[in-house]
């Protein structure tokens, strides 16, 4: 009976789980060449976003969004006639965090985002209806809706695969095979996050006192929304990188919420029988 | 908590991304929460009410039957991919508003549009043969069951837009339940104006003005409190483009007009109480709108400001 309810719906098992797969992007090593950016492009056949030029440093992405799945920053940290020291310019390529608890996932109200068997976060594009609601719900700012009259996939919700197609055959991500200084590194997560461990120690040790990991399971970023699959070294504060300090997991304060609606909706009924139902004046 | 020095962000990026939803979505809170309010009430009214009451509170459930129809082409037109409306109901998760939502809508629809007709066969406005199977509708259990979905339907609109990033909509805890108390208020502003032109006894209009004000007063209530809650991130509500709309449509037309109008129509009869009560009503349903429009808007405001979704976030 089941069997046939299933074959009838075309429903199939979910691959077997396989090793967590993510990214460690060590920003100490980026040197902002975008290769990843044209990377990612071109496997994903991504289109251009134009040409604009946005006056800030040589980040001309802006953003990340439902064409641009890997995104540059450039930081220009100068002081006026400060010393060696005092003089930064800070690179970092941005990607979707492929959360533990992902906001993404848990706001998606047809089930076309998915936790894959790589424990990455997949949005199917047969599925997807384009509701939105994973646009605002993403506290990194990473899911985007494609518009409605566009030529790429429009109208449905896009972010990065983390190559889900290669990763089917043991390939590795475009952007981490295109990454020139190893900045962008993949492989499994629990790997990764010893490398980033070993990572920070030793720049600790160079004195690289700011440095920083994000994204690892013990730090603040992992309250509400876990650990994240694809996690950075940084050397600034996060919000530097206009990184959340704790993103927040929306669905930690829905119950109190819901009970706000619930209470409202008991008194006005309470009241509602009370007044209508008091005796004649 | 000590106050710490706002965080410097990446030049002026946002940090979340805006909200794509248009027009569509706030008109559909609007009438959503209308439709939810109107059956509560008619349904109060069927289970508490004298005979007048009865009689005019039923009228209730036409109000929501045709504010509902307009609900789901809106929620439809608003995706992205409008052909695929029905993956909404592919699985139940009650865990996404936007799941929770589209199944409340599903299931309220069909139950209000049929007590609606169980209503017109009541009323002589369908012919024999429909009537007697109207009548086998089990009204009382439709009309609990029904308020039910109801609530859900009105209390889980300020609920999604809270279960996000956007700073205006998640910082207070209240968005929820001040939809509710404005749909509350609009939906039993509807039955009013009905009653109020088709001649209820003024027993009844004083009846359902005062149930309509206690919802005014309890969204003033939670206004202020969602407000204070949010302090600095209301700016997009409250001091810049939108403040206009907000407190004068939201505020001043929406809620403490119409508690004023009511009080003073409080010892009037006749004429005079239907006059005030209209204006009353009409004043209260549109600025369930202006409240919806306005709160709507700010979101898109708040979700671009890189300071806002930094302090949010820590």
């Amino acid at each position: 009976m089941i069997d046939a309810y299933k074959k009838l719906m075309n429903l199939e098992e979910p691959p077997a789980p396989r090793k967590a797969k993510g990214f460690f992007t060590d920003t100490s090593l980026c040197i902002g060449c975008k290769a990843c950016e044209v990377a990612c492009k071109q496997w994903n056949q991504l289109p251009a976003d134009g040409y604009a030029m946005t006056g800030n440093s040589y980040d001309n992405t802006g953003a990340l969004g439902a064409t641009t799945w890997r995104h540059v920053e450039f930081i220009e940290q100068a002081k006026a006639n400060g010393s060696r020291q005092e003089q930064r310019w800070l690179m970092m390529s941005d990607v979707c965090k492929h959360c533990a608890n992902a906001a993404c996932l848990e706001a998606c109200p047809t089930g076309a985002l998915i936790r894959t068997e790589f424990d990455t976060v997949y949005v199917q594009q047969d599925v997807c209806n384009g509701c939105g609601f994973c646009v605002p719900a993403c506290p990194f700012g990473v899911i985007d809706r494609a518009p409605k009259d566009g030529l790429f996939e429009a109208g449905t919700a896009h972010k990065c695969t983390l190559c889900y197609d290669r990763l089917k055959d043991d390939m590795t991500p475009a952007c981490a095979k295109s990454c020139p200084t190893a900045s962008i590194q993949f492989g499994d997560v629990a790997e990764l996050q010893q490398r980033a461990r070993s990572r920070l120690g030793e720049l600790h040790a160079r004195g690289e006192t700011t440095a920083r990991l994000y994204g690892m399971p013990e730090s603040t970023e992992a309250k509400e929304v876990g650990h994240l699959n694809a996690f950075f070294l940084l050397l600034d504060e996060p919000a530097a990188y206009n990184l959340p300090e704790v993103p927040r997991l929306p669905r930690r304060t829905m119950p109190e919420r819901y009970g706000w609606s619930a209470a409202v909706g008991i008194g006005f009924a309470v009241l509602g029988a009370l007044a209508l139902g008091r005796r004649a004046r | 908590m000590t106050e710490l020095a706002a965080p410097r962000g990446y030049y002026q990026y946002p940090v979340v991304k805006r909200p794509v939803w248009t027009w569509e979505v706030p008109a559909y809170f609007w009438l959503g929460g209308m439709a939810g309010g109107a059956y509560v009430t008619a349904s109060l009214a069927q289970a508490f009410g004298s005979e007048d009451v009865r009689r005019r509170g039923a009228d209730g459930f036409y109000i929501a039957a045709a504010a509902l129809l307009p609900c789901a082409p809106l929620l439809i037109l608003d995706l992205g991919r409008p052909e695929r409306f029905h993956h909404m109901l592919r699985i139940f998760k009650p865990l996404s508003p936007m799941n929770l939502g589209a199944w409340a809508l599903t299931a309220f629809s069909p139950v209000a549009v049929a007590r609606a007709a169980a209503q017109a066969g009541d009323d002589g406005l369908l012919p024999a043969p429909v009537r007697m199977l109207a009548r086998l509708l089990p009204k009382r259990i439709v009309e609990a069951g029904g308020s039910l979905l109801g609530l859900t339907l009105a209390g889980y609109t300020g609920v999604l837009l809270a279960a996000t990033n956007v700073p205006v909509w998640a910082k207070s805890k209240l968005l929820g339940g001040l939809f509710t108390a404005s749909a509350m208020s609009s939906g039993s502003a509807a039955v009013t104006l009905i009653a109020s032109r088709r001649r209820a006894c003024d027993d009844t209009i004083h009846r359902l003005a005062a149930i309509e004000s206690a919802a005014s007063l309890g969204e003033l209530a939670l206004l202020s409190g969602y407000l204070a809650q949010s302090g600095k991130t209301a700016a997009p509500l409250v001091s810049e483009r939108l403040a206009g709309p907000f407190w004068f449509g939201a505020v001043g037309m929406g809620a403490i007009l119409p508690l004023l109008l009511h009080r003073l129509a409080r010892p009037r009869h006749g004429k005079a109480l239907r006059s005030l009560s209209t204006v009353a009503v009409v004043c209260s349903i549109m600025g369930s709108l202006a409240l919806r429009w306005t709160i709507f808007e700010a979101g898109k405001v708040s979700a671009q400001d890189q300071t806002a979704s930094l302090e949010f976030s820590r």
